[in-house]
């Protein structure tokens, strides 16, 4: 990428606190009331840079949502603004 | 029946929902066994392709199988008015949006239903010019009108006719839709379908499917959409659905599932995924236990005159006329009679007279057909409309009623295979016409029968080594060069595993290693063998008396006025469907226009069932294996076989054309047949009886006839039956078992069943038994039946004897007949030529547009010799010498090529050509061809580059000259203005060009290029004969292989014109190589191939050395290594320099290796395409 350029919605990493099942809980220090939405990702199988991610829609007990992914390679979870 | 299982799938797609399933119905129902599924609905897109095949794979396994179908409907078009659409008004046109119903089948009715609506939605998908197929897709009104019996759930998360509606944001359509097929269907057969594919929406979605279920009053569903039976086969579904949507994987990523959610799963796993709507996955339950629709058993079909009691009377009357005319004063009478007694008894115990008399009506249709095609008058009348094969030429009630043409009394042919009071499925009785019979006669038969009740059956082409790298080759998006360097070096035969070497070879191990290509070879080794589309059978028809559209949907066909139902001839035969087969052989083709050019030439009708049937001279030949040409032993594998079998009558060949079979070879048969039977010889020479050395004595009744091998299928059978204690239909069912792809279970319970048989019949130890049953094991290949060895075996003699006798008309006819046979018709010409029969180039003043015979009596230009011009290989303005390869003109008659075989001419063009010709005399110049014949110039350019016009004068007033190609093309571009691409051609003024300025002929090596490029069959000098003076002179020719010793190390080169690498050969490839003196048989050992596999899978021409073999009259070289021919090194210095395409008569390419590169890669460019790996052409 040119230098000085930064990917919009670039995925962070982010510390999630998980429950029974592996659903999110808390997101950072924010708990989570509710999963909205749950959806899987697992494509790019064919070259190295697979995408193998399970994803939740959040809604955080501060109001706010946040969109959190697992990536089933790395074992790290991400924040992504989708 | 209560379920222990929490969750029934009922969505679920297999192969058959082309390039979007990715499992066969077998993979399918083995995983839901495994998985727990007590029951599982197969619901593939607008078809029941494979709805049969699922049943019955279900039937040996603990899986109920549910049938269904999920149908495209066109969704009403306007969102605000009404949203019906007047009764048939049907548009061709695509609809702008449609959506998928899941339609699942209740009961007979429901099954009635589905099929009309599949047959529906089909029913306008070749309404187009080119007949392409497009989407089927049927109306709302026409699924509310055949709803009855049928389930209906609203469809998949996207493309559902309510899942789609939210998706699309138009929940208020969505919901009017919902209650019209909430009308349609009622409450107790409505269902809203939830699924949980993973995709972001999915819970938003099933909230709002949820609340409209409960606003409409109906329960929901809870679905899987299955479409693999597991994980690692979804990705090829992603890579189907690529290939379906023209794009690569990164392309269709968004319209692509995304993840694996549509692999199949256990029912604990379904349960949990639904977890927030338990209702919908306990409906799943109760709504399989109510669709108990078993489409195995409640079919309800009948074949025609099925129950007619008058049938049997009917029949044994025809019979009993029959034969009384056939066996008048003939030993044979007696046991004719004993035959056809027992023969009816099981027809009428089987209720099968009107079946028999079926097909002695369709046979009288060909008769009616064959007297219009052929014309009265014609010579062939004499001959029947058609011939019977396989194992109905057993019975002797198709012999008496025409539906065989072999004596089974007379040739002792046994007909339990083929009728017996214990099989429960209908005979099979195929028929061999000639294709231009066929081609009228299926229509025909549709009207005889009905549309409605007439249809030919499905065939599914499978994906095979080439097709798949480069569909998915092009999915993966690897760069074309690279694929199509790979798909060319693969086999058609060749299994996925094999197919590393090849990437390996055609790119080199770097590239190869590249993860696009490793992901490659495994998604290969997944979609092999599984169905690419569905096509028509080459000619099985089902006939039904009431309409077949109650028992299977019936589709539009490629081709014009033929149509389909939706099963292969399995499916159908399981189904008890009564099925023919109407096939087109090109052999029968071939023989009848030889008959008719016979009579033209010679004047002399020729009954081919006259003929003697013991002819020394054609058997000779047969045992010398000169049988280029000849039906079913023209091949490398009989040629080899030929000489060491020595057929000497027709039984012989009947055991000839059995034996090459994979069946015999991978039971272990042929070799030992061989050597018994030079024994049995010896032994008779010797005056004493040949002891056959049986594997147990229970066997001689079986095996007699073929030394103690099983060598015919009915042998199988027979031997089941004498040694293993089997019924006959318990042998039976072996024999289908074996012939199926998908029995493999279904054979290792036979093969338990006959180890036991056998100890409890003979007490025979296990180890014989096991012996034995390997022989059996080598039938899962594919065997002749005896009846249709000795149908083919009759067809072999009759058509060697016209090689023998008829040589010119025979070839005549093999060419017009193409594509047939083993050998392109460069090598038929090739061969024919070493046999001193002279073949002439096309000629517009003296050619037809199909290959014909000429004759000295001729009333054409001259006499029937060749002229000048035609005599290559002399120079210009010397004296002329004999065409190339030949001796005088035998019997005055030459085959003179058509101008049909001109490649790219317009055949409307030449056929006008020639009725000008026949109408106002021969063509004086090319002026006058291009003014009167209405040829374009594209054409006359290409009768000019073929020779076709070498024999036009230069100048009217002078004799004909020998005029060069260049010349005549130079004059063609002058005189000729018309391009011929609309109705009417303007045509030139015919004004003689002026002459040509001085041009450089050819040459030898530019009239073979262009031979080729232009007809494919090349007339003058053999490439390899052009080339040799610049070759190693170590070299040998195939004719001075016949002088080397056995074991002697040999040089050879030629032009490869068949490799083959059978599957029963172990990894050999065999090479078949021609040079100017005739063929050599190279073996190639699978290290060798391995070592040099581009080499010996794509070059054109080669240079090999090996070891010698000389075995019994057949001469082999066992290759110890291959190169491509241009990479030959000379062991002199190399000549001057010169172009390929050289200057002056009678110049070979140049022997520098870079001037044999440059020849031979102008011949790979246009050289004809011989045998490859199972499949003539590229």
């Amino acid at each position: 990428m040119t230098p000085g350029l930064r990917r919009l919605y670039a995925p962070e990493p982010v510390a999630v606190g998980t429950g029974a099942g592996g659903t999110p809980c808390a997101v950072g220090e924010v708990g989570v009331e509710a999963v909205r939405e749950e959806w899987v990702v697992d494509d790019r199988w064919w070259i190295p840079e697979q995408l193998q991610r399970h994803y939740f829609e959040l809604a955080l007990v501060n109001g706010r949502s946040a969109v959190v992914f697992r990536c089933a390679l790395s074992g790290r979870w991400y924040r992504q603004r989708a | 029946m209560a379920s222990a299982a929490p969750y029934i799938e009922l969505h679920a797609h297999s192969a058959f929902s082309f390039l979007d399933g990715a499992s066969t119905p077998l993979e399918l129902a083995a995983a839901a066994e495994e998985l727990g599924y007590p029951a599982f609905a197969l619901t593939d897109h607008d078809g029941i392709w494979g709805s049969r095949e699922f049943a019955e794979s279900c039937e040996g396994l603990a899986v109920r199988a549910i049938t269904g179908a999920e149908l495209t409907m066109a969704l009403p078009e306007s969102p605000d008015g009404p949203i019906s659409r007047a009764r048939g008004d049907i548009s061709a046109h695509r609809p702008r949006e449609v959506a998928h119903l899941t339609l699942l089948v209740e009961g007979a009715a429901g099954y009635r239903n589905l099929c009309r609506l599949l047959t529906a939605a089909h029913s306008h998908t070749r309404d187009n010019p080119g007949r392409a197929a497009s989407q089927p897709w049927a109306t709302l009104e026409q699924v509310e009108e055949h709803a009855a019996g049928l389930v209906c759930l609203s469809g998949c998360a996207r493309d559902g006719a309510l899942a789609g509606a939210f998706e699309r944001g138009d929940t208020a359509r969505g919901e009017r839709l919902g209650r019209r097929l909430l009308a349609a269907f009622g409450r107790e057969r409505f269902r809203v379908e939830l699924q949980r594919p993973y995709w972001r929406h999915d819970r938003a979605r099933n909230r709002w499917l949820a609340q409209l279920a409960a606003r409409l009053g109906v329960a929901t569903v809870a679905t899987g959409n299955v479409h693999s039976h597991s994980r690692r086969r979804a990705r090829l579904q992603d890579a189907f659905v690529a290939i379906g949507l023209g794009e690569t994987l990164e392309e269709s990523e968004p319209r692509r599932r995304g993840n694996r959610s549509s692999a199949l799963a256990s029912p604990a796993a379904m349960a949990a995924r639904f977890a927030e709507h338990p209702e919908a996955v306990a409906e799943t339950v109760r709504l399989a236990e109510r669709l108990q629709f078993d489409l195995t058993q409640d079919l309800g079909y009948r074949h025609p005159r099925e129950g007619d009691r008058s049938a049997d009377r009917e029949l044994a009357e025809l019979c009993a006329q029959r034969l009384a005319e056939s066996y008048a004063g003939r030993a044979s009478r007696t046991v004719a009679e004993g035959r056809l007694e027992q023969e009816l008894a099981t027809i009428r115990h089987r209720n099968l007279s009107g079946f028999f008399l079926i097909h002695h009506q369709l046979l009288e249709l060909a008769r009616e057909v064959a007297v219009e095609v052929r014309g009265r008058a014609s010579p062939r009348a004499v001959l029947p409309p058609g011939r019977g094969r396989g194992s109905s030429v057993s019975s002797i009630v198709c012999y008496l009623t025409g539906l065989s043409h072999i004596d089974p009394v007379e040739k002792n042919l046994f007909s339990g295979r083929f009728l017996n009071d214990e099989s429960k499925t209908l005979p099979d009785i195929d028929l061999d016409f000639p294709r231009d019979i066929r081609e009228v006669l299926i229509p025909r038969v549709h009207e005889v029968y009905g549309a409605d009740r007439s249809a030919l059956v499905a065939a599914f082409p499978t994906y095979r080594p080439r097709g798949v790298v480069r569909d998915l080759g092009k999915a993966l998006g690897l760069p074309p060069r690279e694929i199509e360097k790979v798909a060319k070096t693969t086999g058609f035969h060749e299994s996925a595993g094999e197919m590393e070497q090849d990437v390996i070879a055609a790119i080199g191990p770097e590239r190869a290693a590249a993860p696009r290509w490793k992901a490659l070879l495994w998604l290969c080794d997944d979609a092999m063998g599984l169905p690419r589309n569905a096509s028509q059978h080459s000619g099985g028809m089902v006939i039904s008396t009431e309409p077949l559209v109650d028992v299977c949907p019936i589709v539009p066909a490629a081709m014009a006025g033929r149509q389909i139902v939706q099963w292969d001839k399995d499916s159908c035969s399981d189904a008890g469907l009564l099925k023919i087969d109407l096939l087109g052989l090109g052999m029968l083709s071939a023989v009848e226009r030889c008959v008719d050019e016979v009579e033209r030439t010679r004047g002399q009708p020729l009954d081919l069932s006259r003929i003697p049937l013991d002819d020394r001279e054609t058997y000779a030949s047969i045992r010398a294996a000169e049988t280029t040409g000849v039906f079913q032993i023209e091949s490398r594998a009989q040629m080899q076989m030929l000489p060491r079998t020595r057929p000497q009558n027709l039984d012989d060949l009947t055991v000839q054309v059995a034996l090459v079979r994979p069946g015999p070879i991978q039971g272990g048969a042929v070799h030992p047949y061989i050597e018994r039977r030079k024994q049995q010889r010896r032994c008779e020479r010797e005056g004493r009886e040949y002891a056959i050395p049986y594997a147990h004595e229970s066997l001689e009744h079986a095996l007699k006839e073929t030394l103690g091998t099983i060598v015919y299928q009915e042998q199988v059978l027979e031997v089941a039956i004498d040694f293993a204690g089997f019924r006959h239909a318990e042998a039976e069912q072996l024999r289908r078992a074996m012939s199926r792809k998908r029995s493999q279970e279904a054979i290792e319970k036979h093969h338990r069943n006959f180890i036991a048989g056998a100890r409890q019949k003979h007490k025979a130890p296990a180890e014989l038994a096991e012996r034995i049953w390997e022989q059996i094991q080598g039938f899962a290949g594919f065997g002749f039946p005896k009846a249709h060895s000795a149908a083919f075996g009759l067809l072999a003699y009759q058509s060697a004897w016209l090689r023998v006798h008829r040589a010119e008309e025979f070839l005549c006819a093999l060419l017009n007949e193409q594509p047939m046979g083993f050998y392109p018709p460069d090598a038929l010409v090739q061969e024919a030529q070493r046999r001193k029969i002279v073949i002439a180039p096309p000629d517009a003043n003296r050619s037809q547009v199909l290959c014909h015979v000429e004759t000295s009596r001729s009333s054409e230009v001259g006499s029937g010799d060749p002229r000048p011009h035609e005599q290559r290989g002399g120079s210009v303005g010397g004296p002329p010498t004999p065409p190339h390869g030949a001796g005088a003109v035998r019997d005055g008659l030459v085959v003179r090529v058509g101008l049909g075989y001109v490649k790219g001419v317009r055949s409307e063009e030449m056929e006008g050509l020639v009725v000008e010709r026949e109408r106002g005399g021969v063509y004086a110049g090319i002026a006058d061809l291009a003014s009167r014949s209405g040829a374009g110039m594209p054409s006359l350019e290409r009768l000019a580059w073929a020779g076709a016009l070498d024999g036009i004068p230069a100048d009217p007033a002078a004799a004909a000259s020998a005029a060069e190609r260049r010349e005549a093309l130079w004059r063609v571009g002058v005189a000729a203005n018309g391009r011929g691409r609309t109705r009417r051609t303007q045509l030139a003024l015919p004004i003689e060009p002026p002459r040509a300025p001085p041009l450089q002929p050819l040459g030898d090596w530019g009239e073979l290029i262009a031979d080729y490029r232009s007809t494919g069959i090349a007339l003058g000098k053999h490439p390899m004969e052009l080339m040799r003076p610049g070759l190693d002179p170590a070299l040998l020719s195939s004719a001075e292989l016949e002088r080397a010793g056995d074991g002697s190390t040999v040089e050879v080169a030629g032009m490869v014109v068949a490799r083959q690498r059978p599957g029963t050969a172990k990894g050999i490839v065999f090479m078949t190589l021609e040079d100017e003196r005739g063929i050599v048989n190279a073996i190639v050992p699978k290290r060798v191939y391995e070592r040099h596999r581009a080499t010996v899978r794509a070059a054109v021409m080669v240079r090999a050395r090996g070891r010698l073999e000389r075995r019994e009259g057949v001469v082999n070289v066992l290759i110890e290594s291959v190169e491509p021919l241009e990479r030959d090194a000379a062991p002199q210095p190399p000549r001057p320099e010169r172009p390929p395409t050289s200057r002056g008569r009678g110049q070979a390419p140049a022997g520098s290796r870079h001037a044999r590169e440059l020849a031979v890669a102008e011949l790979r460019a246009v050289a004809p395409a011989g045998h490859s790996f199972g499949r003539r052409g590229k």
